[in-house]
């Protein structure tokens, strides 16, 4: 006799019972990530390397053409700083979000986690829950450590708005990933695409030199970007004044595109799950 | 149910902890289960035995909910696993097959919290639970080493523990022994065989055909995605082809071919004999289907042999399973 019999838990509880294991998750990848240690601490040299890179390209910028900020002139490493930084949040948050069930595909857990009784939603969330936390602090940490080593004077009254754009920034950039995570999952690759797919959107920026430099139509374009319109958000309040309504402007035009960035990698990460349940093909790798 | 209602007499039978009903899947032209059955009470041991490619470990993946049968149904304690698949594993253990389901840079008690947090328990009971199941399979020493210095063995250990986190009421393993030396073998066996004496139903599967003698209650044997037999041990050892033995006889003058006549002779109808090599005092006997091998061994005895030893040359299961996985059409 076949009979579900079990009784059904209701939603609040359930979504409760999901929101507890949260933070194992997180605990977990801490613990890996610490036990890299070396990892940790060239990530962060790389950054600074980066950043002095950036510094001896400055010396050859003519500073004449970079925009102003409250009517300020400002240095090539202020400029390109927030651009480095956002591009790195970028990158490296795209990838992790991307890469966690692959990865737990390819060390083999993703079927022990699956055995378990949470939701694919949970262990998707959960998985890139610790990336979550430690790229955005990660960028801040980036940040003070060039505006100190450099001697850059940021606008410290400028930090709350410049956090709220990354935090707007940071369901799109979720978004984003779980739409390349389905993709992977689906066709078991995809690490080209998202390095093709950042670079096209890290070019029409801002990042790394003035959208004004590039052909009108593909200003226009860029000007769509929602790189370039954080980066914005975040250059302004940084390098310049801060200015509330435009930076509530900046959010206005941002949040769309993080709401169906996320709306998209849900519906396509659910969808390629579901796929892989069907074909039975959800351990291979 | 129309029947048990006009039969007062009639006792229900206890639904069955797991129980796969007809289940199919089929992956692009290949049907890997073809309307498989089975069902396990509580507290048995289930072997799923099979070559490779057999369905195994597709069944195994059905019954967590890993995969959708095309048809047919599985479930644990009345739950579906398509239906309510988060359900349905609050009340399994798994073990898989392989090392690699474990992060290897944490410490074994550190995987275990892991796991017992997204089954739901707090930290604190995570813990105390993660080490009393490492006490319970003889890793407490190595708790808080790296898993990635654990042995085969360890690691095998390491997911029976963890599959012993809830106290399941159904447990599924998946080539748990295949890679491991005898002992460890054994002490797989016998944490599994204690949790089954507990009330739990576990499926065992397994290609090493004799390991299910004395140790599962019941086998089902798959082949090429079909039950080819479900039964008790000896039901499938009935399968066995006609049995061989190894015999080693002394008759003081004679031996080898020349003494073969004389066994042969004696044997009358029970069965044929063989020798093994020139000059030996080593024979394979075959006995006819029906033939006891005592009765065998008394004539060649009556005929002046005396029996030094005496073995299977390949134990019963194993000449079950070659007979019933070569068979074309299902016992």
């Amino acid at each position: 006799m076949i009979e579900a019999v079990q009784p059904q838990p209701g939603r609040l509880a359930n979504a409760a019972r999901e929101l507890a294991k949260l933070p194992a998750f997180a605990r977990r990848d801490m613990l890996v990530a610490w036990s890299y240690r070396a990892t940790f601490i060239t990530d962060v040299l790389s950054l600074f390397l980066q950043a002095l890179l950036f510094y001896f390209v400055g010396l050859l910028v003519d500073e004449g053409r970079l925009p102003e900020f409250g009517g300020s002139p400002v240095t090539y490493m202020e400029y390109v700083t927030v651009g480095i930084a956002l591009a790195a949040f970028l990158q490296v948050g795209l990838g992790r979000v991307a890469a966690a069930l692959r990865h737990e595909q390819m060390i083999g857990t993703l079927e022990s986690l699956l055995a378990t009784p949470t939701s694919p939603a949970t262990i998707q969330l959960g998985s890139v829950l610790y990336d979550l936390i430690y790229v955005p602090l990660r960028t801040g940490l980036f940040l003070l450590l060039i505006a100190v080593g450099f001697g850059l004077d940021f606008n410290l009254a400028g930090v709350p708005p410049a956090a709220l754009v990354i935090l707007f920034f940071v369901p799109f950039v979720w978004g984003l990933g779980l739409v390349t995570a389905a993709a992977t999952l689906t066709f078991r690759g995809g690490s080209a695409g998202i390095g093709f797919g950042l670079t096209i959107m890290t070019l029409a920026s801002g990042a790394f030199f003035p959208l004004e430099l590039l052909p009108g139509w593909v200003e226009s374009l860029a000007s769509l970007n929602p790189m370039a319109i954080a980066i914005d958000g975040m250059r302004e309040p940084l390098l310049g004044v801060v200015d509330w309504n435009e930076t509530l402007r900046g959010l206005a035009v941002l949040l769309p595109f993080s709401a169906a960035s996320l709306a998209a990698g849900i519906v396509g990460f659910r969808a390629a799950l579901r796929r892989e349940r069907r074909r039975g093909t959800i351990g291979h790798y | 149910m129309a029947d048990q209602a006009s039969n007062p007499g009639h006792i229900a039978e206890p639904t069955p902890a797991i129980e796969a009903r007809g289940v199919s899947r089929r992956f692009g032209d290949k049907l890997a289960l073809d309307d498989v059955s089975l069902a396990v009470s509580r507290g048995q041991i289930h072997a799923l035995l099979g070559p490779n490619g057999a369905g195994k470990t597709t069944l195994l993946r059905t019954f967590l909910g890993l995969i959708e049968p095309s048809s047919g149904r599985a479930a644990v304690m009345g739950v579906d696993s398509v239906g309510s698949p988060v359900a349905l594993r609050r009340l399994i253990g798994f073990v898989p097959a392989g090392d690699r389901s474990f992060y290897l840079r944490l410490s074994g008690l550190e995987n275990l919290i892991f796991f017992g947090r997204l089954h739901g328990m707090p930290r604190r009971r995570a813990k105390e639970r993660a080490l009393e199941v490492l006490e319970t399979v003889g890793l407490a020493d190595a708790a808080r080493k790296s898993v990635s210095v654990y042995s085969h063995g360890m690691q095998k250990r390491l997911g029976l523990a963890r599959a012993l986190l809830i106290d399941p009421a159904a447990l599924f393993v998946d080539e748990a022994t295949h890679d491991l030396d005898p002992e460890a073998a054994d002490n797989c066996r016998n944490l599994v065989s204690a949790l089954a004496a507990r009330g739990t139903a576990v499926v065992w599967t397994t290609q090493r055909v004799d390991e299910v003698r004395g140790f599962a209650d019941r086998v089902t044997l798959l082949a090429q995605g079909r039950v080819r037999f479900t039964g008790t041990v000896p039901e499938l050892m009935a399968h066995a082809l006609p049995r061989r033995y190894l015999l080693h006889l002394q008759n003081g003058g004679l031996s080898g071919e020349g003494a073969r006549g004389v066994l042969s002779h004696a044997l009358g109808g029970l069965g044929s004999i063989f020798t093994t090599a020139e000059d030996s005092d080593h024979y394979l006997l075959a006995l006819r289907e029906d033939a006891p091998l005592g009765d065998a061994l008394a004539k060649l005895r009556e005929a002046g042999f005396q029996l030094i030893g005496c073995r299977d040359e390949r134990s019963g299961v194993e000449e079950a399973f070659l007979a019933l996985t070569r068979d074309e059409e299902p016992a």
